[in-house]
């Protein structure tokens, strides 16, 4: 398992990686720690999310582009 | 009034016949928790002032009776009042005191809301909801009602309770005197420094009371008189138009606002004060000169220390400050000072007012330290067995009162009490209990609206 990502540090623009496998670029960060507002760019298990704006949450967040 | 084995809230505690009322409303924890759902979760009560919360995403964490809650002004630039506590598990969502947010999360299972109050983000809402959850049920508690004045905001959990204005009936001309500028502006007050919060060791009512109007206590404050704090250097205030003045109590028995405030003669000139510097001096002297010349009842009135039922005290004029009485315990009271200036006053006017106010009010202000003790000893004495046998004495002035009150011209709203010989009455203390143990006794807000089933006077007389 790797060492959980500080998001709080993570600037828009930045790409995350999620659990199941999707990416998205964040768009805004609340710093609050737990959660991300970004844009779904790619999503192999739900296609329906690509080019959404969701809130994303931390524990979700397995690595970054 | 010794007390029976009866516990908690019951008539006759309060007996305004008399003018005595049994210490058990005090010190009694049934009775507090009572008062939290009769007084607290039904009246409207200050939440803070919009210069506290200026752009979008502003907040400031309030409270209400036991409360806490979250002032803020969303997205949109619309002011809400939301209960701090987290649908989900009940975890406060916001735990700053002030700030700026995007969404208020949860740091316990991450619910989190925007601005507006919406539940916006659910963690695992696909994966483990199902995307069932009904987002649009979930959002935080908001207050029923909610009513910006002159800057202030006041809120109440009732829906049934009346628009603010009515709530504030005839009062609202006392409230104004602190919110309008000193020259009688409208709403130039603005908001100084940040809120002085505190802890005293007893029961809301005591500072409540104080305020209310008790100058009789004025012996207690001998030593800050010969210290010689007041903007002149002497006593603590400058209130030199006093010695010409009225001195009256008011009281509102169908809301429960009550207040001292003194009216000036007809024609008055404007007496010197802050002479500790002379721009300020000066300042004051042109502000007292605008407002005599407007219309309206309050270019003639000076406003004194008063409330507004139930826990929140005004003192318009020397220090001009608005101060929380937030229920912790019965035991226990958290004390919130707001303090004001005039917006366009000069800085140097500013600096020398928050210094005044300091040394005036707050834990440090040496007016403040002297009620402090009173009111701690004084609970701290009354909530032994035996103590509480014996009621506490509210005569005087008893049947004084008198309603269509006149004085050169000027007619006074409410119960009125000249007290310019007597020097004091406990009108005002009586005033407050006496809504407070209709609040108490009322089931609804429907009971507590008398003066919605009055006929109007000029009805009367046409008849």
């Amino acid at each position: 398992m790797s060492d959980p990502i500080n998001i709080r540090d993570l600037r828009p623009g930045t790409t995350v990686v999620l659990l199941s496998g999707a990416e998205a670029e964040i768009i805004d960060n609340p710093k609050d720690g737990v959660w991300l507002f970004a844009r779904y760019l790619t999503s192999p298990d739900n296609p329906e999310l690509v080019g959404r704006e969701e809130m994303i949450f931390a524990q979700e967040v397995v690595d970054t582009r | 009034m010794a007390t029976t084995g009866t516990r908690g809230y019951r008539p006759g505690l309060v007996d305004l016949a008399s003018g005595q009322i049994s210490r058990e409303i005090f010190v009694s924890d049934e009775i507090y928790a009572e008062e939290q759902e009769r007084v607290f979760a039904r009246a409207w009560l200050f939440v803070g002032h919009e210069s506290q919360i200026p752009d979008p995403g502003d907040y400031f964490v309030s409270r209400m009776g036991e409360e806490s809650v979250i002032l803020c002004r969303d997205r949109g630039g619309k002011v809400h009042v939301f209960l701090n506590s987290c649908r989900h598990r009940g975890m406060k969502v916001c735990r700053y005191d002030e700030g700026n947010a995007a969404v208020f999360t949860c740091p316990y299972h991450g619910w989190s809301y925007g601005t507006d109050g919406a539940l916006v983000g659910v963690p695992y809402f696909r994966e483990a909801y199902r995307s069932k959850l009904d987002k649009a049920k979930w959002g935080l508690v908001e207050v029923a009602q909610l009513a910006c004045y002159k800057g202030t905001v006041w809120a109440t959990w009732d829906a049934a309770a009346p628009p603010f204005l009515e709530y504030l009936g005839e009062f609202r001309r006392f409230l104004d005197l602190i919110l309008d500028g000193w020259d009688g502006r409208e709403g130039q007050a603005e908001l100084l420094g940040g809120v002085q919060k505190w802890l005293i060791p007893c029961n809301w009512k005591f500072p409540a009371e104080n305020f209310s109007g008790d100058s009789y206590h004025n012996i207690s404050h001998r030593s800050v008189d010969l210290v010689g704090v007041g903007p002149s250097g002497r006593s603590r205030r400058d209130y030199g138009e006093l010695n010409a003045s009225r001195k009256l109590h008011v009281a509102f028995p169908d809301r429960g606002h009550q207040t001292i405030t003194y009216l000036m003669p007809r024609d008055h000139v404007p007496q010197p004060a802050y002479q500790n510097s002379p721009e300020v001096a000066e300042y004051f002297r042109h502000c007292e000169e605008e407002r005599r010349k407007r219309p309206g009842p309050n270019a003639r009135l000076i406003g004194a220390p008063g409330e507004i039922f139930p826990n929140l005290a005004l003192l318009p004029r020397q220090p001009r400050t608005l101060a929380v009485w937030h229920p912790k315990s019965a035991h226990q009271t958290e004390v919130w000072r707001f303090f004001f200036v005039d917006r366009d006053a000069p800085q140097q006017v500013k600096d020398f007012l928050r210094d005044y106010y300091i040394r005036y009010s707050g834990p440090a202000g040496m007016t403040e330290q002297d009620d402090m003790e009173n009111w701690n000893y004084a609970h701290a004495a009354s909530r032994g067995v035996i103590a509480r046998r014996y009621p506490y004495s509210y005569e005087m002035g008893l049947g004084e009162a008198v309603e269509d009150y006149e004085f050169e011209g000027f007619r006074m709203p409410g119960r009125v009490i000249d007290l310019t010989a007597a020097q004091a009455s406990e009108e005002p203390m009586r005033n407050l209990y006496g809504r407070w143990a209709q609040f108490m006794e009322a089931e609804s807000w429907d009971e507590l609206m008398t003066w919605r089933r009055k006929v109007p006077r000029e009805a009367v007389a046409a008849k």
